[in-house]
């Protein structure tokens, strides 16, 4: 076997078990974390939630870095064992030739610190993106003090910079259980429990387990809004069918509905992406060898097992590529469970939500397609964005045009915190699978990056002196 | 089979625009197209009306078409997000100076205003210019719009009169019989009508080649960015340093330019839109050109295909034969141009000849033209920025 040159995206334990695997059958390994992040890519909430309150401790770069290395023994072997460790970097894009694009040369990704920009060479490509929060919206969810579970689990675990006394937890899926766990360690309060539904997500063991820890749980209702002036000081819930309502006293909600794969990279590298009921997701294609539709580019679910990394590490290493038969993996359907908490979100909050943050769009204006409000003019006619097709295989909405003209998506955080929201509304709204939606297209770069530190520094003679202008130089040619 | 007047293949904007003025004249009209509304070069334009001064032929209609466009929110009833203040071609070096000179003797073929302007009178248009800016070419009556906003208002002006736009629909033939178009044909059945204008950019070519005709169009990938918002530096169009750059009403910087990369395009299926690392070029000439673009953020990239004439014109073309069948085309300047390029095509289709200045934009002028040109041009498939 000749060794290759893997990146690897995503310092997670899966990420961290092939990085290792890898290096050790000989390959020549970079493996890419944007963790521990920079206090201002933090805010834009992006893989985790961490909302508008962030703990002035994570301005602390050093002791962060520490305690997050601290916190992940995997990584911590393998900085050990030789391999490239690229952390606080953000894979921004990945680049190989294609069709419509073939002068990329050797394939290439991305990557940018906070010292500047590379473009690292390498032979393959393995996504190991993990997961990010879900967090629908509801009345005051821009407030500090709400967060996403795996920002929680962040801030508790990894940096031990927590500063809730007073969790409300919102979902009982597996995730909320794994948050309360965690804050119930570190003696912090849980307030309550808040369930749409008449029982717990994460089944019966986890229900006793609440309950022996003496959790209030709040069936059959939802949150109203999250109180407070300046942070959040407790939250309303109320029936689903809006008739009861009660307040909870507590100084952080964490919405712990459930977590969706990062897919921004193979979406925008251009793989084959189906919709996952199960990950309530769109996710890549991928063979029983983790490979996608891209030639040398893998994607690792965040539950991959070892026969996965086994499988996929064999292919790299020159095995035959197996007969292509999608992998499968069976989990609960957190389609259901996020479509519950949308619809009784909606249901019992109303149009005037502010669903979009970036761009200050109500969950109304989006979904009547209204223009925003900074141009000032209307539509002449209101408007829906179904296709009209003859094709059976077409998709039936294209959440670019809801997305282009409502900006829904289009602003700071580039609809990581509304895109999946924005999806299943029109799901409801107009009532179609989400399977037939086209979902909004993912474009470089994955993350927000600063002019300055993405701007090419040593910039050929050949790209600087053949530059276009258009048109008059090819004119003249 | 069904029946209409009018068949357009392709819903970008000139298709749209086309669809729009052939329905409002009373024509039953279809529209056609292999994907989504607005999703090939109508995507990735900068949104410019130029006044086109670099192309004295294709001036007189680029002037009427901003007359079209002063009124055309509220023609189509919904915001376009146009801006007109000028557009700014400037030289940020000797080079690109020296090239300007050159360009401003074709303006003077035209009647539309201009004005040649020093670095520091282009400076006091748009203060966070470059000191490095040599001066440019002012035109007062060019202007902006949201290129995304503007074909979906074209789209919607259309289906609000009744008109009929069906996506994920490709046209693979033209159908003509006794020397008279008929319809087209799409994988899911035939649909008739007795003219079909062709607005499917650098598809025109494939589907006019089965009668022998060679519209020479070269499809081309070109990339695209914007920054995150803002405050206001400026509302002209501003063309230099080798980008075109706006400033949306939002607050964000789009701007486009670099390598070309030529591909092939087929028939029946959405072409891929790659964005490439090149993007980092096109930000550091932003920052050079706009210094405090340093404090900006690089937000979302992506790319579109354009369709380029070799003389990087529109084309617009009613054929004698087969009767019925007619073309456009506009290498880049469809945007700008579309609200007069739809007057124009449906007169075309619906009566035969329009009074808007085309006459020098028909395919006649590409008589002359072989089948090889994208070869002797270096512009087929595969070649980088040639």
């Amino acid at each position: 076997m000749s060794p290759r040159t893997v990146v690897v995206l995503g310092a997670s334990g899966v990420g961290c078990r092939f990085a290792l695997a890898a290096n050790a059958a000989g390959h020549r390994v970079t493996l890419v974390d944007e963790h521990p992040q920079a206090l201002k890519d933090m805010s834009i909430d992006a893989p985790y939630f961490y909302g508008a309150g962030l703990p002035a401790a994570l301005n602390n770069a050093n002791a962060i870095a520490q305690s997050f290395l601290e916190a992940n023994p995997e990584l911590m072997e393998c900085l050990e064992s030789g391999i490239d460790v690229r952390l606080s970097t953000i894979l921004w894009g990945a680049f190989r030739n294609g069709e419509n694009s073939i002068h990329i040369g050797t394939p290439k990704a991305g990557l940018v610190s906070r010292e500047g920009n590379e473009l690292l060479d390498h032979d393959v490509l393995v996504i190991a993106s993990g997961v990010r929060d879900f967090v629908p919206s509801f009345l005051g969810w821009e407030l500090p003090g709400v967060f996403g579970a795996k920002a929680g689990l962040a801030l508790l675990d990894y940096y031990g910079v927590f500063e809730g006394e007073r969790v409300l937890i919102l979902g009982t899926s597996d995730i909320a259980l794994r948050l309360m766990r965690s804050l119930r360690s570190k003696q912090i309060t849980v307030a309550g429990v808040v369930e749409p539904g008449s029982s717990i997500a994460a089944g019966p063991e986890a229900a006793a387990w609440i309950e022996g820890e003496g959790i209030p749980v709040h069936f059959g209702k939802v949150i109203a809004s999250a109180k407070g002036k300046v942070a959040v000081e407790g939250a309303r819930l109320v029936t689903l069918d809006g008739t009861g309502s009660e307040e909870i006293a507590c100084d952080s909600i964490a919405v712990a509905v459930a977590t969706l794969p990062n897919v921004e990279l193979p979406a925008a590298m251009g793989c084959g992406m189906r919709f996952s009921t199960e990950l309530a997701s769109w996710v890549p294609e991928v063979s029983i060898q983790g490979e996608t539709s891209v030639d040398d580019v893998f994607y690792l679910a965040p539950k991959a097992d070892e026969a996965m990394i086994e499988a996929m590490l064999a292919r790299i290493s020159g095995a035959a590529r197996a007969e292509w038969q999608p992998s499968s993996l069976t989990l609960a359907d957190a389609s259901s469970y996020i479509q519950q908490w949308i619809k009784s979100l909606h249901q019992t909050g109303g149009p005037d939500v502010i669903m979009c943050q970036c761009e200050s769009v109500t969950r109304g204006e989006f979904c009547h397609l209204e223009p925003p409000k900074y141009l000032g003019q209307g539509m002449r006619t209101s408007q829906t964005p179904t296709n009209q097709t003859d094709n059976p295989h077409a998709p039936r909405l294209d959440q670019d045009l809801v997305k282009r003209m409502t900006r829904v998506g289009m602003g700071h955080c580039q609809g990581k915190r509304c895109r999946d929201e924005a999806a299943f509304t029109l799901v409801q709204r107009f009532g179609i699978d989400a399977e037939d939606i086209r979902p909004g297209s993912y474009r470089f770069p994955l993350r927000p990056v600063d002019l300055s530190l993405i701007a090419d520094d040593d910039e050929t003679d050949d790209i600087r002196l053949n530059w276009q202008m258009w048109p008059y130089e090819t004119r003249n040619a | 089979m069904q029946n209409y007047d009018l068949i357009v293949v392709g819903a970008g904007i000139l298709g749209l625009a086309t669809a729009y003025q052939a329905r409002k004249a009373g024509a039953k009209v279809v529209v056609l197209d292999k994907g989504a509304t607005a999703y090939e070069a109508s995507s990735r334009a900068t949104g410019y009306l130029s006044l086109r001064g670099e192309t004295p032929e294709e001036s007189p209609l680029a002037q009427m078409a901003e007359k079209l466009w002063d009124g055309l929110d509220e023609e189509l009833g919904y915001p376009t997000e146009w801006t007109q203040r000028g557009r700014i071609w400037a030289a940020v070096n000797e080079r690109e100076l020296a090239e300007l000179k050159e360009l401003y003797q074709s303006f003077e073929k035209t009647d539309i205003a201009f004005e040649f302007v020093d670095g520091q009178a282009l400076r006091k248009m748009i203060p966070s210019l470059t000191d490095s800016c040599l001066g440019g070419i002012h035109t007062p009556r060019s202007g902006h719009a949201n290129p995304q906003r503007t074909s979906q208002a074209f789209a919607w002006a259309f289906t609000d009169l009744g008109g009929e736009i069906r996506e994920y629909t490709p046209v693979l033939e033209v159908l003509a019989t006794g020397g008279r178009v008929k319809g087209v044909k799409t994988p899911y059945g035939e649909i008739h009508a007795p003219r079909v204008a062709l607005c499917a950019a650098a598809h025109n070519t494939l589907l006019l080649a089965p009668f022998g005709i060679l519209f020479p169009l070269a499809p081309v990938r070109l990339e695209a960015l914007v920054t995150t918002p803002m405050p206001p530096l400026f509302d002209q169009c501003f063309i230099g340093n080798g980008l075109s750059v706006r400033q949306t009403k939002r607050g964000n910087l789009h701007m486009n330019g670099g390598p070309y990369e030529w591909i092939d395009l087929e028939i029946d299926k959405e072409s891929p839109k790659p964005t490439t690392p090149i993007v980092r070029n096109i930000l550091r000439r932003a920052i050079e050109t706009i210094p405090l673009l340093k404090g900006a953020q690089f937000l979302r990239s992506w790319a579109g295909i354009v369709d380029m004439a070799p003389d990087q014109m529109t084309t617009i073309h009613l054929f004698d034969n087969p009767e019925g069948l007619l073309t456009v085309a506009a290498s880049g300047h469809g945007f700008g141009m579309a609200p007069a390029v739809g007057v124009a095509m449906a007169d075309l289709a619906l009566k035969g000849a329009t009074s808007l200045p085309i006459e020098h934009l028909s395919l006649n002028r590409f008589r002359h033209i072989t089948s090889d040109w994208r070869e002797k041009r270096r512009w087929h498939a595969g070649q980088y920025n040639t």
